[in-house]
């Protein structure tokens, strides 16, 4: 499955990892600039990717685990539902930013626990671009790993 | 004032993803001295960065930074080397 010469495997490491940090930055960015949950998150999944592709199934020093992908993936459709189920219970709507409370609905002590620490005053936003952008790192990483997976079964089927 | 926002959020996801970071599985060697240069391009790239995304509290990404730096105490705390 490996195709990368010495140069490459040198590279890609370092790459992946700068890349991973850049997609946490967009996340983390998504409420007050371009970017959000599925960008951030694919971009983690494109450092994974990168690190799979050039060290090769079973060689990757980024590999997740079945676990790992099930749980993280897990974590962020529950988290997003479950955040939008206490909007729906404390405001009346679903998804409502009970974070911010424009409506005063909200106990003071819900909002301020929910509330983002920054000074955007921008509530539940982030928390739900960080759940996405953990379901679609998972996800996409979850794809390309399954069809590396396939592909070694093949090479060695062949 | 500084934002603890991106800074805990950041730490928390890069402890997540670098808790994943195997190194001795291929031929290629990492060592100590390895993360210096990708700890020391990845200040570089922060700070190129700027104050992204708009806080005015630090001329540097502090998500970016927070990011590498829980990818790195992740490794060093939760990584199984094979």
């Amino acid at each position: 499955m490996s195709q990368g010469s010495v140069i490459l495997k040198l590279i890609s490491l370092p790459i992946s990892i700068l890349l991973i940090c850049l997609g946490i930055m967009t996340i983390l960015g998504g409420h007050i600039t371009p970017g959000g949950g599925f960008q951030g998150g694919a971009m983690i999944a494109s450092g994974i990717i990168l690190s799979v592709l050039v060290y090769g199934l079973g060689n990757s020093p980024l590999e997740l685990s079945h676990l790992y992908i099930e749980v993280f993936e897990s974590v962020g459709a529950l988290g997003f539902v479950i955040f939008g189920l206490i909007g729906l219970f404390v405001g009346g709507f679903y998804l409502y930013n009970f974070g911010t409370d424009l409506l005063n609905v909200v106990p003071a002590a819900i909002q301020s626990v929910f509330h983002y620490p920054d000074v955007t005053n921008a509530g539940i936003i982030p928390y739900l671009n960080i759940f996405v952008g953990l379901k679609v790192f998972a996800g996409l990483s979850a794809i390309v790993i399954a069809f590396a997976g396939f592909k070694k079964i093949v090479e060695e089927g062949e | 004032m500084l934002s603890l926002g991106p800074i805990i959020f950041g730490l928390i996801l890069g402890l997540v993803i670098g808790s994943q970071i195997k190194l001795n599985v291929s031929d290629a060697k990492f060592t100590k001295a390895s993360f210096i240069v990708i700890l020391i391009a990845g200040i570089i790239v922060a700070w190129q960065s700027g104050n992204y995304p708009f806080y005015t509290d630090l001329p540097i990404s502090t998500a970016f930074l927070s990011a590498l730096i829980g990818i790195f105490v992740g490794k060093l705390l939760f990584a199984r080397s094979k």
